[in-house]
């Protein structure tokens, strides 16, 4: 009886844990992807495997990125079941611009799409940097990289962000 | 000694880098803190551009994991239609659109959050205030004076928040540094409370004046003195038109 009362408890709190990282998880997806769909899909998926092996989660305060690193798993997957020839930015672009262009200013849509242009590896820990919150360290173990591989990449990320953003980047330092 | 590339590689690289040395760099250097200035509203920019609305956040369409288990099979999943598709956009902006005039409050939160993580440095505890000229400049855009009672005003800027220059200023506490911003074209209804990335604040309406936001950093200080704190910066502010 109280082992079950124990486990509805549990599971209750791992729910309103899933419940409270969801829309972040689902932001996350959406850049990693760039597809609203493919990013509900792969934040479901996510759920299902994290909710199986909710018992691997030892600390609740490490549940970011655990769950992190159970999308960008479940998103390679999808790879491995979807053959995706070409990438058109302009498609992506295109197919996702109610919700770009959703902002209240012209200024973060135009930056929404100029992060669709941005490459993978520039993309990918940009948001996990300004998104999800996390330092260097935590970024270069996500991504399995050198502390200074992914200052690099931030580095470049920003530079080619605020070039297609059309920022003044005059004061901006060289490669 | 680092150099001005160096500098400008680092804060592009982690703007929100508390260093000391690049901090060092930054005060003595006249065109990297006109640099920093404009890198971190690019900074807030993009903070606010990443934190798209997407429609499974809304608290109908939220599917946690039992619901899930009992939904459609994976491969169907991925058959969606186009007109589910366009149907769930449609719906996703609709619901949004509600949402936005129905509590234009807490998107006003949402952004003075935001607009708090592309100033990180602002946050310092320390007895240095600002000069009174610097304090007098930053207020004077928005018809505000502040009395001696407010506290020690230890940073004021004049920050771009929703087309508007607005004063932004550092008050040091008995709690420790807490953020004012002087909102005169955010008016609300009644006071707002929230709780978001680890800021605590509340945003009170100021009858003719839009309103006042008031936060704090940390979980050291509780809802309930923020609100205190409130009050005292009301009482100590005049305004001047």
């Amino acid at each position: 009886m109280n082992d079950q009362v124990g486990g509805n408890q549990k599971q209750a709190r791992f729910q309103r844990l899933c419940q409270s990282l969801r829309p972040d998880l689902l932001r996350f997806a959406f850049w990693l992807s760039r597809d609203r769909a493919l990013a509900e899909d792969v934040v479901q998926e996510t759920m299902l495997r994290a909710w199986k092996a909710q018992d691997s989660l030892l600390d609740e305060a490490a549940a970011k990125p655990w769950f992190l690193t159970i999308i960008r798993r479940e998103y390679a997957r999808s790879f491995e079941r979807k053959r995706f020839v070409t990438v058109d930015v302009d498609e992506l672009v295109a197919r996702e611009e109610p919700l770009l262009a959703a902002a209240e200013e012209q200024d973060l849509a135009e930056m929404r799409a100029a992060m669709f242009k941005l490459p993978d590896e520039y993309r990918e820990p940009l948001v996990l940097q300004v998104l999800m919150g996390f330092s260097t360290a935590e970024i270069a173990r996500e991504l399995n990289l050198s502390g200074a591989a992914v200052l690099t990449r931030l580095f470049r990320a920003r530079k080619q962000l605020r070039v297609l953003c059309g920022e003044d980047t005059s004061l901006d330092p060289q490669e | 000694m680092m150099d001005c590339t160096a500098y400008r590689r680092s804060m592009m690289a982690d703007p929100t880098d508390p260093d000391r040395e690049l901090r060092e760099h930054r005060d003595g250097c006249h065109e990297c803190t006109e640099f920093t200035g404009k890198l971190l509203s690019f900074e807030a920019r993009l903070k606010r551009a990443l934190r798209v609305t997407l429609s499974a956040e809304e608290p109908a369409a939220q599917t946690v994991v039992p619901l899930r288990a009992k939904a459609a099979p994976r491969a169907t999943a991925y058959r969606k239609g186009t007109f589910a598709m366009a149907a769930s956009v449609l719906l996703a902006v609709v619901v949004a659109g509600v949402l936005w005039v129905a509590a234009p409050g807490s998107s006003l939160a949402a952004d003075v959050v935001t607009h708090m993580g592309g100033e990180p440095g602002s946050w310092l505890q320390t007895d240095v205030p600002v000069s009174g000229v610097e304090l007098q400049s930053v207020l004077r855009d928005s018809h505000v004076t502040l009395a001696a009672g407010a506290g020690l005003v230890s940073y004021a800027s004049s920050c771009a928040f929703r087309g508007h220059r607005v004063p932004h200023l550092v008050i040091q506490t008995e709690s420790g540094p807490v953020t004012v911003m002087v909102l005169v074209h955010e008016g609300v209804r009644k006071p707002l409370r929230f709780d978001e990335q680890g800021y605590r604040g509340v945003i009170v309406p100021v009858a003719g004046h839009g309103s006042l936001a008031v936060l704090t950093h940390g979980p050291s200080t509780d809802l309930k003195t923020v609100e205190l704190i409130a009050a005292q910066v009301l009482n100590s502010i005049t305004w001047t038109s």
